[in-house]
């Protein structure tokens, strides 16, 4: 795997991600939530509309001096005319004023449900993972969530989640191949990364899902990458995102 | 000028019985009162809960000293590159730490309906969460007849509840800068409020701006002054995170290496008396 080829996973990512903002919405990433801060930071800084970035750190359209290893980081702040604390955005999306919010998952399922928690039995876990945070309560109130997993794979997107942290299906999905958007209350296939096939996406994939409207892409544009690029200088966000690239072995 | 409620941080520890049901503030790297929860280890604490929505490195090194016996919590993690809480992890596999998983919100809920008198409260969302049926919560109709489902949480009542501040008053009242995480609500559900504090300032800079404050001083029962007391975490705008401390920590698997952990602290080192500032920032 070459830098420049893992780059490209990555950037697929975080613009996977960032497309999914929209003008004059109330979007929002939360904690242990690396690529949809990029995502939110990249969109304030390439696309020509304006739209409020809300974050955990209390954040409300910072301008911070660089991006944190943590985006949970008191950075997040900076520039900042307000601190809108954990209460504040929990109690906004309870209330149904969220319109996107990012959030995590281990596995996700076709209706786009999460499990944060376990793998194998809650009650005697082979893994346990580290929790839904604000997922339970976010996913089913927040107008649009969006999810994030940088493994693609049968055991991530899978046909029966090991635990349903959080229900309410989201809305998007981006792995380093595919996107997913929901589409009658399932994900379906938005995009496909253009290095792949849909039939290996479909292949690497646990769950059925439809295809009928997808395209390949979507295609970086030159102020997306040149902004990615100065968010991450040395390359520390890539290398650190911890996306598994397909190979023969992760079949 | 009094120092009623300030004590060392030993003895702010030392108030702390074994087995007691503790919400740490800030989350994950960011101001949590880690000198704190190194005293209690060094004190040999055991059986303790905690209560936090985010906890990071705290909770991690309580489970890998053996000190926390159960955690009622939304997400433990390091973030960025660093991914879960690898203590914390193999304690919940190996049974040796009971969790009691929330949502991040689940636990505001229980500790809103502590703090504000009532015997549950209610909260949005959460239909169709495994987490509801994990911890048997109830679901309400709307008795106002909206047709509505709520699911409602039952009160979390810690003992105690110990932030770290950027500042504190000899009095005991505490502010910190940026964001306060869930630590004013912490402080109102709790039975009792413990403060580390960067600094102890005089009554003038609060009284100045007391809108400013986060926990007045009746709520608090002792408060200790800490520099660096949230390290190897972040307490804005004083320092960030310590990396390299944390990268360390996380490398180093052997169980001697808390016993030099512990020594490294900064906390570890100061005994001396705190200095009054005038306060207000950095």
């Amino acid at each position: 795997m070459t830098e420049e080829c893992f780059f490209s996973l990555f950037a697929y990512m975080v613009i996977g991600l960032a497309r999914f903002i929209r003008p004059n919405e109330i979007t929002f990433s939360g904690v242990n939530s690396t690529l949809p801060m990029l995502a939110c930071l990249l969109a304030k800084q390439s696309y020509e509309f304006s739209f409020t970035y809300l974050n955990v750190a209390g954040g409300v359209d910072p301008e911070p001096a660089h991006a944190p290893l943590s985006s949970s980081d008191p950075i997040l702040t900076q520039s900042s005319c307000s601190i809108f604390a954990n209460e504040d955005f929990y109690d906004l999306c309870s209330r149904g004023g969220m319109d996107l919010c990012f959030l995590g998952a281990a596995q996700v399922d076709a209706k786009g449900n999460t499990n944060v928690s376990c793998i194998g039995d809650w009650h005697a876990p082979k893994v346990r993972l580290p929790g839904g945070g604000g997922a339970p309560v976010m996913l089913p109130t927040a107008r649009r969530a969006v999810g994030w997993r940088t493994e693609h794979s049968p055991r991530t997107l899978v046909e029966r989640l090991d635990f349903t942290t959080a229900a309410g299906g989201l809305y998007g999905l981006v792995t380093p191949y595919a996107v997913f958007e929901k589409k009658n209350g399932w994900l379906a296939l938005k995009h496909w990364n253009p290095a792949v096939s849909p039939k290996e996406v479909r292949l690497r994939t646990g769950f059925a899902f439809d295809t009928s409207c997808a395209t390949p892409g979507p295609e970086p544009d030159q102020r997306e990458l040149s902004t990615l690029r100065r968010l991450d200088p040395d390359g520390v966000f890539a290398a650190g995102a911890g996306i598994r690239p397909w190979s023969k072995e992760n079949t | 000028m009094s120092r009623e409620k300030i004590v060392s941080l030993r003895e702010l520890a030392a108030m702390i019985p074994d087995g007691a049901r503790l919400a740490l503030g800030g989350s994950f790297l960011h101001r949590g009162p880690f000198a704190l929860v190194r005293e209690l280890i060094r004190q040999g604490r055991c059986g303790l809960e905690i209560i936090k929505q985010s906890p990071g490195y705290d909770l991690d090194l309580l489970c890998r000293c053996d000190v926390a016996a159960k955690a009622s919590c939304g997400i433990v993690a390091l973030e960025g590159p660093f991914g879960i809480a690898p203590w914390y992890r193999k304690a919940v596999e190996e049974g040796r730490l009971a969790l009691e998983e929330h949502s991040c919100a689940t636990l505001a809920a229980g500790l809103r309906a502590a703090a504000f008198g009532v015997p549950f409260q209610p909260v949005a969302g959460l239909h169709g969460s495994d987490l509801a049926r994990l911890n048997r919560w109830a679901c309400l109709p709307d008795p106002y007849g909206s047709g509505q489902e709520t699911w409602v949480i039952p009160p979390v009542r810690p003992d105690f509840a110990v932030i770290h501040a950027a500042e504190v008053t000899a009095a005991g009242d505490a502010r910190v800068w940026g964001t306060p995480n869930w630590d004013r609500l912490m402080t109102r559900a709790a039975e009792s409020v413990l403060i580390t504090a960067e600094r102890l300032v005089q009554d003038s800079s609060f009284s100045e701006r007391p809108e400013l404050t986060l926990v007045p001083r009746f709520l608090t029962r002792g408060a200790a002054v800490v520099p660096h007391g949230a390290w190897p975490g972040s307490c804005t705008p004083f320092y960030g995170v310590d990396y390299a401390a944390l990268e360390e920590y996380l490398r180093r698997p052997e169980e001697s290496f808390v016993l030099t952990h512990l020594a490294y602290a900064p906390e570890a080192a100061s005994a001396e008396a705190p200095t009054v500032t005038q306060g207000g920032g950095a």
